[in-house]
Formats: structure tokens, C-alpha cells, sequence
């Protein structure tokens, strides 16, 4: 039966595999090669084949119809087909859109797929092609100039320093100091992330995500299914998107986002509140989204952020893990990143995390961010117990 | 079929512009100025939307600078500041302060607009207003 808050499709699906292919550099290959490479890993670790696939998600910024070139490179059939692109919050909106679909039997297994290759491609992050017309005569880049207008305006109105963001990027760092696949894994200090390079005040160069190579995937089944395959699953248990504007002149609120709305959604259909999350991974494309994200989501007061993530808070040994593969930040970022915030959900909620480990992680809440602070996509997986 | 109006929202925000007016939509319905230019009201949805002058004045809501690697054969760094500008008749917009130096750009300093670039590519700047602090 439907309810309003959408709360039928608690637990109504869960992941079953995830895979990644390509983290980092991946010289002569492209998007849907690491990404074919990805999806089999996922299906593998699922005990599932490519021909069991009836239902895809997938969105990129390579391709002007990216699932249909997935549908083809995989060479599958599905039965349902979503390209809804959001930025890189696609793949967080896919994980709600592919529980709807698998509830109402319009697929059986799902498929959430994303690979990229800007940096052995182009060597840069290649933005969208149509950006806002009236912003550009002022030469923007984007999608930076976004986030370092929130940061600024933030800074100016809550005292939040850059001491305060350059705390995310250490506690991130920490966390891919413990992640064998992350990217950068070298030692980072608050000063470093100051003293880095000035890339768009007040954001240094590790203010800012890195640009690498990368695929991922994930595969969700209904959930009495999913007890029956491979690994443990991850539940579903509540879901939420929200989007207000695409351009950041747009933006109602430079410090505030979608996500209160998105999340609000979220906890609305899990039943569940911010204290009840063990674990985070949160879209920080910069630095800046964690602190905004943290408020928004309703786990600090807003304005207070920077002050939250201070004192390792949220790095490893902190009161709240966040981002616990490293995130965008350090782990790896390939123009899109919601799908990665699935997998390390996945991981952690089955244990499979090494040294990353966080004990006893029954629930995960994922945020992802798209385009310019331009959608927010919220969804809240947890364990059989959490039910 | 829905009747057009006479000309494009971009088109006469673009035709006002060239002949050095900075012109905004306002809603006959509920009173609110918007840009960018729409054919619809983004705050009642109403259809009836005409074209005002408007004051050009208004605060630096919030602005970046670019910091440009220099390339081979520049002498030093560039750096660029883009600004969003809260217009005090309320809508805001990207721009840029073409005669003032990134460094005495603030955070709620008043502005006033004027135009920039050739024929058929204005965009509307900002110089800081005498005065201001």
C-alpha cells in the first residue's frame, strides 16, 4: 500500500554487489570499458550474471545518452531503463528510483552503473556543455566558482574559517591513509591544506576534489531476493531528492542546500533521525559540502559546521565517521562521484571495510550533491536488524 | 496554443542592454522583479510580466577569486574575481568589477552597474560606488 512519506519502500530492496574498476588512472581505456569492468565485478560479488540484469540506472557527462550506450556496450536488454541525470548525485536518486521500480516488478535486478576517464582523457574535468548563459560572460570555471562563493559567504556569515575546512580534508586524508585503493594516501596536516596552492579563494587546491579515473557499480535486488544471494545485504530504508535551482545565482541561500529538504525526506520514510545514523559518506567535491551537508542534514545547527568538524569529529577515531573510503577528497573523484558513496555504504554495512573498518555500523546514510549545489539526493541503508 | 509575447525574455533583456539599459522583468500579479528573464513568474507562475528600468545599485552578496597559473611568456598572475550582486529592486546576478582590484573587493560593498563588450555580447559589470566603503 503507497503512504505519503513513500515509507512502503523501507526495506523494500537492497544492494546485493558492488564492484569499481579503474580507481585512479586507466590509460587507454574509456568510460565503458571500466565501467563493463565495474559491472562485472558487482555481478560477481553478488552471484549474479549480466543476463539476469532487467532494470539499468546509470547517467555520465561523456555521453549525450548514457544509459543507452551502456544498454548497448553490455550488450542487454532491460526491461526498464532510467537516465535520470541529476549531476553526480544520479547514482544516490537511482538507489530510491531502483527500489520503486523493483517494488512495482518493472525489473528484478538492478543495475547502477557510472565510469569516467577525464584524467588520462582530457587531463581535466570537463564540465557540462551548456552552462548558465548569464553567468558565463563573467568567467566562471566551473564547477568551482559555486563552491568557493558558498564557502566565502559562509565564512562571512557563520565566522567559519579556513582552518575549520581544511579539517575535512585531513580527516579524509586519515581515512584514505587506511584504504589501500584511495588515491592519495600521503600524509596531510592542516597547514598543508592552507599553505597548498590557491586555486579559488578561500579554496586551496585541497579544498578540492580530485580528478581521477574511475567506475562503479551497483546491484540491487528486492529484498527477499536478496537474502538468498551471496553477501549480506544492504536495505534500503528510506530515500529522498530535492532541487531547487541549477545555476549558483539561482540559489536561494548560498548556505544552505536542498539536502534539509532531500534528508528530511530521507529519515521521514527510514523513520529514523541524524542520531540514529552510524556512518556518513557525504558528496565533498569540496570541502566546503561536508560542513554545509553536516547542518543541512540536521547533525549540527546551521552556521555551525565548521566548528563540528573540528577536533577530528569526523575522521577516523572521531564521535562520527564520514566519508570513511577517503570520499572525493582523497579517495578518488571521477567527475561524478554518488555511486562510490553507495559502495563504501555497502562495504561497512557488511563488514568488509579492513582497516577502515567502523564497528558495529547497522545503519549508512549517503548524500550526493550534483551540478553546482544544484540537487540533493539522500538515501539510508542499514542491516537486516535494522528492519 | 498559447499566444507569444512580442519578443523572447532573452532577446529584450538583450535589445534593452544594447541601448545601455538595465531593464528587469516584474510581475503584474505579485509585484516581484525576476532575472533571469523568464517567460513565467517563478514566484505565482503568472504570464504577465513586463519589462521596468531598475535602479542598477546594489552589495556584493559574495565573491571568489580565481587564482590563473601564469602561462609561459606572462609576466605575473592574473587573478579574477566573480561576484554575485544582490540588486537592491531583489533579483541576484553573477558578475564582475572590471576597475576594481580583486583585493578591495567586501563582502557587502555597494555597487552599481554599467555594461561592458561589443555589440550583440554585453554583459552587465559593476564599478564600486563612489563613496562606498
Amino acid at each position: 500500500m503507497s503512504t505519503a512519506n513513500g515509507s512502503s519502500l523501507r526495506g523494500g530492496a537492497a544492494i546485493v554487489g558492488v564492484g569499481t574498476a579503474g580507481l585512479g588512472e586507466a590509460p587507454g581505456f574509456n568510460a565503458m570499458d571500466i565501467q563493463a569492468l565495474a559491472v562485472r565485478e558487482a555481478l560477481d560479488d553478488a552471484g549474479l550474471k549480466l543476463s539476469d540484469v532487467d532494470g539499468i540506472f546509470c547517467a555520465n557527462m561523456s555521453h549525450t545518452f548514457p544509459v543507452i550506450s551502456t544498454i548497448e556496450y553490455l550488450g542487454i536488454q532491460p526491461r526498464w531503463i532510467d537516465g535520470t541525470n541529476t549531476g553526480g548525485s544520479s547514482f544516490v536518486a537511482h538507489a530510491m528510483a531502483a527500489t520503486l521500480a523493483l517494488q512495482a516488478g518493472l525489473c528484478d535486478v538492478a543495475l547502477i552503473c557510472y565510469g569516467a576517464t577525464m584524467r588520462s582523457g582530457a587531463g581535466r574535468m570537463v564540465p557540462a556543455t551548456e552552462q548558465p548563459v548569464y553567468e558565463v560572460p563573467h568567467k566562471p570555471r566551473y564547477p568551482m566558482t559555486a563552491y568557493a562563493m558558498s564557502a566565502a559567504r559562509h565564512m562571512a556569515q557563520f565566522g567559519t574559517t579556513r582552518e575549520q575546512l581544511a579539517e575535512v580534508a585531513v580527516s579524509a586524508r586519515l581515512w584514505a591513509r587506511k584504504n589501500p585503493q584511495a588515491f592519495e594516501r600521503g600524509p596531510l596536516s592542516i597547514d598543508d591544506v592552507l599553505g597548498a596552492r590557491m586555486v579559488m579563494e578561500p579554496l586551496t587546491v585541497r579544498d578540492c576534489c580530485l580528478l581521477t579515473d574511475g567506475a562503479g557499480a551497483v546491484v540491487m535486488t528486492r529484498a527477499d531476493r536478496a537474502r538468498d544471494l551471496r553477501k549480506t545485504p544492504a536495505y534500503f530504508l528510506g530515500g529522498g531528492v530535492a532541487s531547487y535551482n541549477r545555476a549558483v545565482s539561482e540559489m536561494p541561500d548560498l548556505t544552505s542546500t536542498a539536502a534539509k529538504d532531500s534528508g528530511e525526506r530521507a529519515y521521514a520514510m527510514a523513520g529514523m533521525k541524524p542520531s540514529d545514523m552510524d556512518v556518513l559518506q557525504l558528496y565533498d567535491a569540496f570541502t566546503i559540502n561536508v560542513i554545509l551537508f553536516l547542518e543541512d542534514l540536521g547533525f549540527c545547527p546551521k552556521g555551525e559546521g565548521g566548528a563540528f568538524v573540528s577536533g577530528g569529529r569526523i575522521a577516523p577515531g572521531g564521535e562520527l565517521p564520514v566519508n570513511t573510503n577517503g570520499g572525493g577528497l582523497s579517495f578518488c573523484h571521477p567527475g561524478m562521484y554518488g555511486v562510490f558513496t553507495l559502495i563504501e555504504a555497502t562495504r561497512q554495512l557488511r563488514g568488509e571495510a579492513g582497516d577502515r573498518q567502523v564497528s558495529d555500523v547497522e545503519t549508512v546514510l549517503c548524500h550526493g550533491n550534483g551540478i553546482t549545489l544544484s540537487h540533493q539526493a539522500t538515501a539510508i541503508f542499514g542491516t537486516q536488524a535494522t528492519l | 496554443m498559447a499566444s507569444l509575447p512580442k519578443a523572447g525574455p532573452d532577446q529584450a533583456f538583450q535589445e534593452h542592454v544594447a541601448d545601455g539599459r538595465l531593464w528587469l522583468q516584474y510581475c503584474d500579479d505579485c509585484g516581484e522583479a525576476v532575472f533571469m528573464p523568464r517567460i513565467l513568474c517563478p514566484h505565482c507562475s503568472s504570464l504577465s510580466l513586463e519589462w521596468r528600468p531598475v535602479s542598477g545599485r546594489g552589495t556584493v552578496h559574495t565573491l571568489t577569486v580565481l587564482h590563473r597559473r601564469s602561462r609561459p611568456g606572462e609576466p605575473e598572475k592574473i587573478n579574477h574575481a566573480i561576484v554575485l550582486v544582490d540588486l537592491d529592486e531583489g533579483p541576484r546576478m553573477m558578475s564582475h568589477l572590471p576597475g576594481t582590484a580583486p583585493e578591495d573587493i567586501r563582502i557587502g560593498m555597494r555597487v552599481r552597474a554599467r555594461f561592458e563588450g561589443e555589440d550583440g555580447a554585453r554583459a552587465v559589470v559593476f564599478d564600486r560606488e563612489e563613496g562606498a566603503a
